[in-house]
């Protein structure tokens, strides 16, 4: 979670995280410092990050440390961040990687607690559905369609008003 | 394989990103034909605040088919041709948002679709109609279970049926959750209903966080008065607070204890916005408001709303006819370095002495990263607070800026500093200047804004973006952007995203 106190760590001080598959990262206390759950697993010999592996958790390092100097949002900001849609450059190409990849990072963010990587992946997922087609979005997110063909007509009847846009 | 986010393990997530398509009304109708977990997700999110929808309001027609056989009958009674059948889902008990106002507008809409013989209709008989609707709607919803999130009980012009009022008493969900509450006294809507409504939020609800009184003070009413003060008093943590009175209702502008009444909600308060009201003793009570920071006063007598202040405000907005800048510059030295965020936005009349302004900003407030100033003239003075005083200087928005001559747009461009990412100029006269402005700007701009894109400002605009590297957005006026000519259109997009100026604009 996004905790709201202020980076005390110096700008030196470095702590040490392991991922569930044994790659140690030396990062910047103060990335440590914004977030909760990333101080927890500080510096202890067997303790690693379950449920994220390397990979992954380079990246979500990565991010991290690019926002390091970013002001910290108040909880009670959800909706006025969702009402903008727009993703900086940084962020934008740094989430265009595979979806594999995307679907883990949102995931790591989301068990991690960092609030704001995980409501830019969620974002970025949104973006990648917006204007489509239901066939669209089935085949972008490799989706079986499971609705009966009652169901699914009885579904479009009811709800075609939102088709007019 | 699908990821197991979409697969019904982590409803949570899916929420998350369905929330960022609020509105979005087409791309949720197709989420939701996906399958059906994506349909269990995304109807609640489709149907949260459809009043808002922007074309024709059929949905409305796919609440009825949760009413009696009487209601559904007294429709065909009316004259109105709706086909009622089952539905998969009771679609009432998702509305999170509802904007009464809005609810009135789309059910006369509606009805106009709907009605098998308009031109019989009496313009009495239309009326009855359209509150027969309105009270089948209000107390469908009320009884389905919804909670509201946000209610907007601004400019309705019908009654509010006492039935409505009775349910309201039995299903106290409907408000229980409510976050943000606006509301306004007209003589249509009456001291009355206002009254009731408000003593069924002093009883239920206590989770409002954002609260908007509109032209609250024309009618004075001991009740209504003591019922409004009760919902403030029993809100658990106010976060914002608005006020909006009429410069035309001068003769009625005391308080009554409502602003009094903030006193209760001290530890939470950060934001508080003042529109066209008379200074009172009562706004003393800000003082003792230990987490304010943002405060916004639109067409008030500033200069004794900021007197009395002494909290370590963060954001300050002034908008008045003309900004008198020796009432500001002491509390610009009291806010000294809590301050990061301004907004002087005066009229015809502009900003007087700004020399001393720009002294103040200077002086006390380093950290101020977000400034936006209207009215001012082109000056030495004004350029060095830009470009060296001013350190950590994000978002820039000039507006009706005197026109400079070319000589001195070369210098603002020169000089506006190394951490500005936002630059806003569309009410900037100096449109036909902009090729100048960024052949010489160095500034790391991330969004720019202008008033239009013309085959002069295009070839520097592109020659920018090559440059600089770090434009991502420009914005223009929404009309222009709608009419920018394709070739135009094309060529820069190869190098920088356009947008609607509102949908990158920037807020104080």
């Amino acid at each position: 979670m996004d905790n709201g106190t202020s980076n005390s760590a110096s700008e030196n001080e470095t702590i040490t995280l392991k991922s569930c598959d044994g790659i140690e990262f030396h990062i910047d206390a103060r990335i440590a410092n914004r977030y909760t759950l990333l101080n927890n697993w500080n510096g202890g010999e067997s303790a690693c990050i379950p449920n994220v592996n390397g990979k992954v958790l380079e990246k979500v390092l990565e991010w991290c440390e690019h926002h390091i100097n970013d002001p910290q949002l108040n909880c009670g900001d959800d909706d006025s961040r969702r009402r903008n849609t727009i993703i900086e450059e940084w962020d934008e190409n740094f989430l265009s990687c595979d979806q594999d990849m995307l679907f883990e990072i949102i995931l790591a963010a989301n068990y991690l607690e960092i609030k704001p990587l995980l409501d830019l992946g969620c974002k970025t997922v949104a973006n990648m559905m917006k204007s489509k087609s239901p066939e669209e979005i089935r085949s972008a997110f490799n989706i079986d369609n499971d609705y009966t063909p009652e169901e699914e007509e009885q579904f479009r009847k009811e709800n075609e008003w939102a088709e007019d846009y | 394989m699908a990821s197991k986010m979409f697969m019904g393990d982590m409803p949570e997530l899916m929420e998350n990103i369905f929330n960022n398509l609020n509105n979005e009304f087409y791309t949720l109708y197709s989420c939701a034909l996906v399958s059906r977990h994506w349909c269990k997700m995304s109807i609640p999110i489709l149907w949260k605040d459809p009043f808002s929808f922007k074309q024709n309001p059929l949905f409305i027609s796919k609440y009825f088919s949760s009413l009696g056989e009487d209601e559904k009958f007294s429709l065909k009674e009316y004259g109105l041709n709706v086909e009622i059948s089952k539905t998969l889902f009771a679609y009432a008990k998702f509305l999170k948002v509802f904007h009464i106002s809005d609810l009135e507008t789309k059910v006369a809409k509606w009805i106009n679709l709907q009605l098998v013989d308009a031109d019989s209709k009496s313009d009495s008989d239309y009326v009855q109609l359209v509150q027969h609707i309105i009270d089948l709607l209000f107390k469908l919803f009320v009884e389905s279970g919804a909670s509201l999130h946000k209610l907007d009980l601004l400019y309705f012009y019908h009654e509010i049926n006492p039935e409505i009022f009775n349910s309201l008493e039995q299903n106290v969900q409907f408000f229980s959750r409510l976050q943000n509450l606006s509301l306004n006294i007209t003589p249509y809507f009456g001291i009355e209903t206002t009254t009731t409504f408000l003593k069924i939020f002093g009883k239920n609800t206590t989770k409002i966080s954002n609260l908007e009184l509109h032209r609250c003070f024309q009618f004075y009413d001991p009740q209504l008065f003591h019922a409004l003060i009760k919902v403030i008093k029993s809100q658990e943590q106010l976060r914002k607070f608005r006020l909006s009175h009429s410069i035309e209702d001068k003769s009625s502008m005391e308080f009554h204890g409502i602003i009094s009444a903030l006193e209760s909600q001290k530890d939470s308060l950060q934001e508080i916005v003042i529109e066209k009201c008379d200074y009172s003793a009562e706004f003393e009570i800000m003082k003792n408001c230990k987490q304010l920071e943002i405060f916004r006063i639109w067409n008030c007598d500033y200069s004794k709303l900021l007197k009395m202040l002494n909290n370590k405000i963060n954001t300050l907005e002034i908008v008045d006819s003309q900004i008198n800048t020796l009432t500001i510059v002491q509390s610009l030295e009291k806010f000294g370095i809590s301050l990061q965020r301004l907004k002087l936005e005066s009229g015809n009349e502009g900003i007087r002495d700004e020399f001393l302004l720009f002294e103040a900003l200077k002086s006390f407030c380093p950290n101020i990263t977000y400034l936006s100033i209207s009215k001012i003239k082109f000056s030495i003075q004004f350029l060095d607070l830009i470009g060296k005083n001013l350190q950590n200087l994000q978002f820039l928005t000039l507006c009706y800026v005197d026109w400079p001559d070319n000589e001195q747009v070369m210098q603002f461009a020169k000089k506006l500093p190394l951490t500005l990412q936002y630059l806003n100029l569309r009410n900037f006269l100096l449109s036909s200047k902009i090729d100048i402005l960024l052949n010489h700007c160095n500034a790391p701009l991330k969004k720019l804004l202008i008033h239009h894109l013309g085959r002069a400002n295009t070839k520097a605009l592109i020659e920018f973006c090559i440059r600089i590297k770090t434009l991502n957005y420009v914005g223009v006026y929404r009309e222009k952007y709608l009419k920018l000519e394709d070739n135009i259109r094309k060529e820069v997009e190869e190098y920088v995203k356009l947008a609607p100026y509102e949908h990158i604009i920037v807020n104080c």
